[in-house]
């Protein structure tokens, strides 16, 4: 059963257009974009680096290890394996940000990851 | 544009994958076919000099899912190696004898290693394909001693994979400083520093006399020297496979001439990748062997021949993994010899940005460690933002803020 957490207020958000912010011990990126807050895991299911170190251009959020462009709402990178979670994301009225505590869509591994224990979800190894 | 046109892509590599799932997110509805001369699908290649080499799995390597091909028209046919494209019959002939209907062609190539002239034999590799890789994977161990010839982003890499294996790794190479001539002397010297200290040797600055392979061994002289390995590693870049393109009577340079659009000289054929000569809207014609540029000009491809035409113009980017250190490059091809070059960070200690002005505008970027910053590069040099010098070499100035100021001033 999904909870919900309050991780940070909108108005953090308004600047830099991102926060890394920890639900359950899990690392995740708050984006602002166009208006709205999406939150997908932190650690790129490529190489473990951290969307909230990268940017967001058009509307897409780009990963600073080696630039693949993420869809903020589904988190699918684009023409490129694997799946970042998202996450249930409520903006209160007085601009409260808050994340559900289970994912709304899952972690696909990329299959690339360095973290064997990482990889080894979902992706075939010898 | 007519939808039912057929696409042939001629080379099996990162270009087919990226072109055909371009074509098909942007609505194309003929049918597309790839052809490649290897057994396998589309790998990732630079996994061959990285992840691959380290150990052998698979995962992550294939680039097109069987099921999706199936399931969106796109017929990949391994081991058929094309003789050339007939234009006029709207055809590709393949080197059997066969012949396939082709309204549209995208010739992707690729390219093959430079070879050192009279030196061969079991001991000496190159690294394109997989079954390179996978040869030179069972000689990294413990108690072998690798040569490694060039030390450009291939050779480097190849040596970071050689001692993770337990292997002994000498590089040699005539410029004084690795990887210099790819990202600058700062970054070539701090990431020198890396690969020794994780015990890779150099034998740089000296220009190699002779190689000599025998039964026992590989003998590379140099002023130096002569220094005896168990295995040799060349790795002194590729040669354009223009062979197709010359048979099928294009314009072929350095590489096979495409305009901004990737288009041959035959309109009805594109190039794309290693092969291709592309007339960059940004610097002129340039042959780029890169993958993510030939990603991008598949990509544009794909959109063209869905109907709405594209030219690759973004600045060239690439990266290198060494270790767990991530190093990228943008628009450094452009790079002129009187470009202001400042430093932010601390390259030494592989946590910095070399960024390249001319006459107040970035036009080139290249990092250890802080990808984010040439994310913001990409912008700068993209909507042509002024900055300063000092504001890019203050930590105390977020780079995100520079992009603000345009705002301000817009």
């Amino acid at each position: 059963m999904s909870e919900w957490v309050h991780v940070a207020e909108l108005k953090e958000l308004t600047r830099r257009k991102k926060k890394q912010v920890i639900v359950d011990g899990r690392p995740v990126a708050l984006f602002l974009i166009d208006g709205e807050v999406f939150a997908l895991d932190d650690v790129c299911v490529h190489k473990e680096r951290f969307l909230t170190k990268g940017t967001i251009l058009d509307g897409q959020v780009i990963c600073p290890g080696h630039q693949w462009k993420f869809d903020p709402r589904s988190g699918r990178p684009e023409d490129q394996p694997g799946c970042q979670a998202t996450w249930p994301v409520q903006v209160s009225d007085s601009g409260a940000v808050l994340v559900g505590t289970v994912p709304a869509t899952p972690r696909e591994s990329s299959g690339l990851e360095d973290t064997p224990d990482v990889a080894a979800a979902g992706s075939e190894r010898p | 544009m007519t939808a039912e046109q057929t696409v042939v892509v001629v080379g099996a590599g990162h270009v087919a994958a990226a072109l055909v799932k371009a074509a098909r997110r942007r609505g194309f509805a003929g049918p597309l076919v790839i052809l490649g001369d290897e057994p396998t699908g589309p790998y990732q290649r630079p996994m061959l000099s990285k992840e691959r080499l380290a150990g052998a799995g698979e995962s992550g390597l294939w680039l097109l899912d069987p099921q999706w091909c199936a399931a969106n028209d796109v017929t990949l046919r391994t081991g058929s190696p094309v003789e050339r494209v007939d234009a006029a019959t709207s055809s590709v002939l393949l080197a059997d004898g066969g012949s396939i209907p082709a309204d549209l062609v995208v010739l992707a190539t690729g390219g093959r290693p430079r070879q050192l002239p009279g030196v061969e034999g079991d001991r000496i590799h190159t690294i394109r394909t997989l079954a390179d890789s996978d040869r030179l994977r069972e000689r990294l161990a413990p108690g072998r001693r690798i040569g490694v010839l060039g030390a450009g982003f291939l050779g480097t890499e190849v040596a970071a994979a050689a001692v993770g294996r337990g292997a002994e790794v000498v590089v040699f190479d005539v410029a004084p400083v690795i990887l210099a001539r790819g990202v600058g002397a700062d970054i070539g010297t701090a990431v020198q520093a890396l690969h020794a200290g994780k015990g890779v040797q150099f034998r740089l600055g000296q220009g190699i006399e002779s190689v000599r392979a025998t039964a026992d061994g590989v003998t590379v002289t140099t002023a130096a020297g002569a220094e005896t390995v168990d295995d040799l590693v060349v790795c002194i870049g590729i040669e354009p496979n223009t062979e197709v393109a010359v048979r099928s009577g294009l314009v072929v340079g350095n590489g096979v001439e495409v305009d901004a659009e990737c288009r041959t000289s035959v309109p009805t054929v594109f190039a794309a990748g290693d092969v291709a000569a592309h007339d960059h809207p940004r610097y002129g014609r340039l042959r780029v062997e890169h993958v993510d540029v030939a990603q991008q000009q598949a990509a544009a491809i794909g959109k063209t021949i869905a109907g709405r035409p594209t030219t690759f113009a973004d600045p060239h980017w690439f990266w290198t993994d060494q270790y767990d250190i991530n190093i990228q490059g943008l628009g450094l091809g452009g790079i002129r010899p009187d470009d202001r070059m400042v430093a932010r960070g601390d390259l030494s200690a592989l946590d910095g940005t070399v960024f390249w002005l001319r006459g107040g505008l970035l036009v080139a970027a290249a990092t250890v460690e802080r990808g984010e910053d040439v994310s913001v590069a990409r912008e700068l040099i993209d909507l042509e933002i002024p900055v300063r010098a000092e504001q890019l070499a203050d930590e105390g100035v977020e780079l995100d803020e520079l992009l603000d100021s345009e705002e301000v001033n817009a």
